[in-house]
């Protein structure tokens, strides 16, 4: 388990790197000068003086090789430039939006497991039964909502009509906690309802798959307790290919937060990246960008040690 | 083609009418008398549906529905458009990497990947804060987004198509890699290439519309679903009914898309579709209409009567296994003998009440002693009883004991499990024990391999293991259903061995064993009575050296002398095939395969007669196979 953990960091480290000059590399391979890009709004020509002075801010004036230099200097001292609005640092404002981002992805993916595997089992152990009809359709028309619809129809009638919740905000934990975890629910909830509708469907085909394997009957041929199998020879197996499904979700799972964030006003990292991209300040977006980018990788990591965790003939591969 | 005349394709005709539609509306708009969308009547703000609006108007007093419809062109159009793009580019990435692999794959599928390392939206994001928003600009950056899904599919299909014989026959006879793989590798992906492209148009919606929706997409004042729902936001609390048709616009539509996808993969790939099997310990009731239990003393360990087991098809019922009698006596082992698809293993799982859920016992009983002296009709006993009876008083080792063994848990747990299922004590007590158990059916080093996962033992090794939970409780009858055949020639020697040895050990001294094989040479090696099952029903019947040495039924004649271990001069195949239990020939079942059948044996079926001590034969001439 330890030369498997190494060598999945050592990739993982290899992709950060990987990413971050990707990342880097965007502004110069779009076509054009990105000065001019960045300035010019609706086709109309930007000022020449004004292109030079942001050429010079973002250093874009100096050879490439320095550049990168640079940027890995940067990184390195926990420097992403400062914001071309305010002069303010990117990097601390990142370091305090970063964690209600974590917070709200962790929040939604409790919701969504937990609703998802039970009732995803459930609809399995009975398939074509009333709970697996229902539910199945429920699902089928969760993943067809966009994230911002969800959202924003919950206002509409948790906010507006039933007046139940406020429409969105943000109190932080160590003012008001009971405050805290209630603005937090129903962000959290928006995502998870995709989310929950992906796990319910990726646990219910992974268990009735599991169900038909030989050491299913063998386990009962043994005489073990009908619980005792679901649990151990079904659920257990069946979480492998649940958690790489979930996996592949984490990309429009983060993507789907900026949406979320900006529907509630929730002030985590994705609704500064929006912020940051209508006034197209380019160290802020790249900033963001990156640290996502970064936090994806690692969730990434995550999720194949877990995987390693479950299966033992994965640490071996 | 076939399968678009299909009833699957039934399935597709109503989300693909009503995407027909929508598609149609959106494209006709210019021609449908519909109001200006992007024109303003300030003094009509928010003002209710109307005959001129049938949606009513919005925060600037233009017509909801014209919007509506001119915002779904847009959506659409960027959607399409993008998919195709990608769909295009993706496989072409793909279809070359797949086909000329090396550093080609590198250079396409590899690098396309790359953009996967990044979320979606943020790639987008990006892209948008350096070429500013707007509808070209979403089209460039959903086709950058979606290439490399594509490519992958593509890059998948065509390292499978390759393979192909006359994809490679073609290249053999010279033709140009661009037309193997335009004309020939090409159409044969195309179908989930399709199943992509329905895919992609949904998820390109989606994102495009929550561009929009932050503002960062299409740019007004053109009319986009996104944009509606944003600029509804504001004005939620007066009008939500603004808000309400953009949202039914987009999820409706992305809905559609979505069934119209599942639907077309089922109608292309329908092995898809296929539900699982439900095992039998959550069904609740197990016999459904049997006849009254049979409870008197069975003579010896088990009594198989009558037993008759039904497979379910759309046909209707078939009786796969019919009117089989036999039984089996303490310390006695019977073979149960058959070519594939003749009943012995059904007949296996019947009494351990593991048939599969679309095999019922329909006639019949398997009267059972326990190690109390009771005695119960196996096939009436309802589960909770019979799972107590499972590895316990009675035990079956499978065939491929790879997959019977769950690959997640270790080894010496699992056997374990077996012990503590029946009350076996403490988990510590439960450890000691399976490493006893381990060194007697003779794993070396038994506590390490106790603590191994499956994986990291050999077949034979995992077979022992099953072994070892079969007989950890000491079972009154043991049944082998073709234990060595998954397992390496000298390994099933070995296994042999052990299990003759188990049944003579002190501990185990009583045990019935019913080994189900298709490997005369095994039966006559281990068995004391061989029971023959041809086509479903029991052909002969007899104790192992007078069958062995004088058969009685010409079926049980020609397996012996088919057997490469046989002392035949030349070995005889048995021609022709084992019948379908849904078109059994009428008379003897054997009869078309016979060669001494006459045409009394085409026209009645043969009951089995006697045809000496405790030997039973289903013909009318016994006496005359030789």
């Amino acid at each position: 388990m330890l030369a498997f953990t190494l060598r999945r960091t050592a990739i993982a480290l290899v992709l950060v790197w990987l990413v971050a000059t990707l990342v880097f590399m965007v502004i110069h391979l779009i076509p054009g000068d990105p000065a001019e890009l960045l300035l010019s709004q609706g086709g109309v020509a930007p000022d020449p003086a004004a292109v030079a002075e942001l050429r010079e801010r973002l250093g874009l004036d100096l050879p490439l090789y320095t550049q990168y230099l640079n940027y890995w200097a940067g990184l390195f001292r926990g420097d992403f430039g400062v914001s071309l609005q305010d002069e303010h640092p990117v990097a601390s404002e990142i370091a305090l939006r970063l964690p209600r981002t974590l917070e709200l992805i962790g929040a939604a993916a409790v919701i969504a497991l937990s609703v998802g595997l039970p009732f995803g089992t459930m609809a399995a152990l009975k398939p074509g039964g009333r709970l697996d009809r229902i539910a199945s359709l429920i699902a089928g028309i969760s993943l067809s909502v966009p994230v911002f619809v969800v959202g924003t129809l919950a206002i509409l009638v948790f906010a507006q009509k039933l007046g139940w919740v406020s429409a969105g905000g943000y109190v932080a934990l160590a003012q008001d906690p009971v405050r805290h975890f209630i603005l937090l629910l129903m962000p959290a909830s928006t995502i998870a309802v995709g989310l929950g509708a992906v796990v319910f469907r990726v646990t219910r085909s992974a268990v009735l798959e599991v169900l038909g394997r030989d050491h299913v009957r063998a386990a009962q041929a043994r005489g073990v307790r009908p619980r005792l199998i679901i649990l151990r020879h079904v659920l257990r197996n069946a979480l492998s290919p649940v958690l790489t499904v979930v996996a592949l979700h984490l990309g429009s799972l983060l993507g789907g937060t900026v949406l979320v964030e900006y529907v509630f006003n929730w002030p985590g990292l994705s609704g500064y990246l929006v912020r940051s991209v209508e006034a197209r300040d380019y160290p802020e977006v790249l900033g963001i960008v990156l640290s996502i980018s970064v936090l994806f990788v690692f969730l990434n990591l995550l999720v194949d040690l877990a995987y390693a965790a479950l299966d033992p003939r994965v640490r071996h591969a | 083609m076939k399968a678009l005349f299909s009833p699957r394709f039934n399935q597709l005709a109503l989300p693909g009418a009503l995407l027909a539609l929508i598609v149609l509306t959106v494209l006709a708009a210019p021609l449908l008398p519909l109001a200006d969308p992007v024109k303003q009547m300030v003094n009509q703000r928010l003002a209710a549906p109307s005959p001129g609006h049938l949606l009513g108007q919005d925060e600037y007093g233009r017509d909801v529905l014209s919007r509506i419809i001119w915002g779904g062109r847009v959506s659409l159009t960027v959607s399409f458009l993008a998919a195709f793009c990608a769909g295009v580019i993706g496989t072409l990435l793909g279809l070359v990497g797949g086909y000329f692999r090396g550093i080609v794959e590198l250079m396409s599928v590899r690098l396309a990947e790359v953009i996967l390392c990044f979320p979606p939206m943020l790639l987008a994001l990006l892209v948008v804060t350096l070429l500013g928003p707007g509808a070209v600009t979403l089209v460039l950056v959903l086709t950058i987004l979606f290439t490399p899904a594509y490519a992958r599919v593509a890059y998948a299909e065509t390292l499978s198509a390759r393979t192909l014989d006359y994809v490679t026959a073609q290249t053999a006879l010279g033709a140009t890699s661009s037309r193997v793989l335009f004309r020939t590798v090409l159409p044969n992906i195309a179908p989930p290439l399709l199943v992509q492209f329905s895919l992609t148009v949904a998820a390109a919606m989606m994102l495009e519309s929550g561009l929009s929706f932050l503002g960062l997409g299409v740019v007004p004042p053109s009319p986009s679903w996104g944009l509606m729902i944003r600029a509804a936001r504001s004005v939620m609390e007066q009008a939500p009914l603004l808000l309400l048709w953009p949202c039914l616009a987009l999820a409706g539509t992305v809905l559609l898309l979505n069934v119209f996808c599942d639907r077309l993969r089922d109608v292309l790939d329908p092995r898809g579709a296929a539900v699982g099997v439900i095992p039998a310990f959550l069904r609740k009731s197990r016999a459904a209409a049997l006849p009254q239990a049979t409870t008197e003393p069975a003579p010896g360990l088990v009594r198989i009567d009558n037993l008759t087991l039904s497979l379910k098809t759309p046909a209707g019922p078939i009786k796969v296994v019919r009117n089989v009698s036999f039984g089996i006596a303490p310390g006695e082992t019977v073979a149960l003998v058959g070519e594939s698809g003749s009943g012995k293993t059904l007949t296996a799982l019947a009494v351990m009440g593991l048939l599969p859920p679309v095999i019922t016992p329909v006639d019949g009983s398997i009267r059972f002693t326990r190690r109390d002296g009771t005695v119960s009709d196996l096939l009436q006993l309802p589960e909770a009883d019979m799972r107590r009876l499972r590895g316990n008083d009675l035990s079956i080792v499978f065939q491929d004991p790879s997959s019977s063994l769950n690959p997640v848990h270790r080894c010496g747990k699992q056997v374990a499990e077996a012990i503590l299922a029946h009350g076996g004590g403490s988990a510590r007590k439960a450890r000691d024990r399976v490493v006893e158990l381990f060194r007697r059916v003779g794993l070396p080093d038994p506590a390490r391999r106790a603590n191994a996962f499956p994986h990291e033992l050999s077949g034979g090794q995992k077979q022992r293991v099953m072994i070892a939970a079969a007989v950890a409780n000491t079972p009154r009858l043991l049944i082998a259903d073709e234990p060595t055949t998954a397992l390496d020639v000298t390994v099933q020697a070995q296994i042999l061995d052990l299990l003759a040895e188990l049944k003579s050990g002190a501990e185990t001294s009583g045990m019935g064993l019913l080994f189900v094989t298709h490997n005369l040479a095994v039966v006559r090696q281990i068995a004391d009575r061989v029971v023959v099952m041809y086509a479903g029903e029991i052909v002969e019947e007899g104790p192992v050296g007078e069958v062995f040495a004088h058969p009685r039924h010409p079926y049980t004649a020609a397996l012996l002398a088919s057997a490469p271990e046989s002392e035949a001069e030349e070995l005889a195949a048995i021609p022709g095939t084992v019948p379908s239990p849904a078109a059994l020939p009428p008379g003897c079942h054997f009869a078309p395969r016979c060669a001494l059948s006459t045409q009394a044996c085409a026209t009645a079926h043969p009951d089995a007669v006697e045809v000496g001590p405790g030997r039973t034969a289903r013909c009318i001439r016994p006496m005359e196979v030789a």
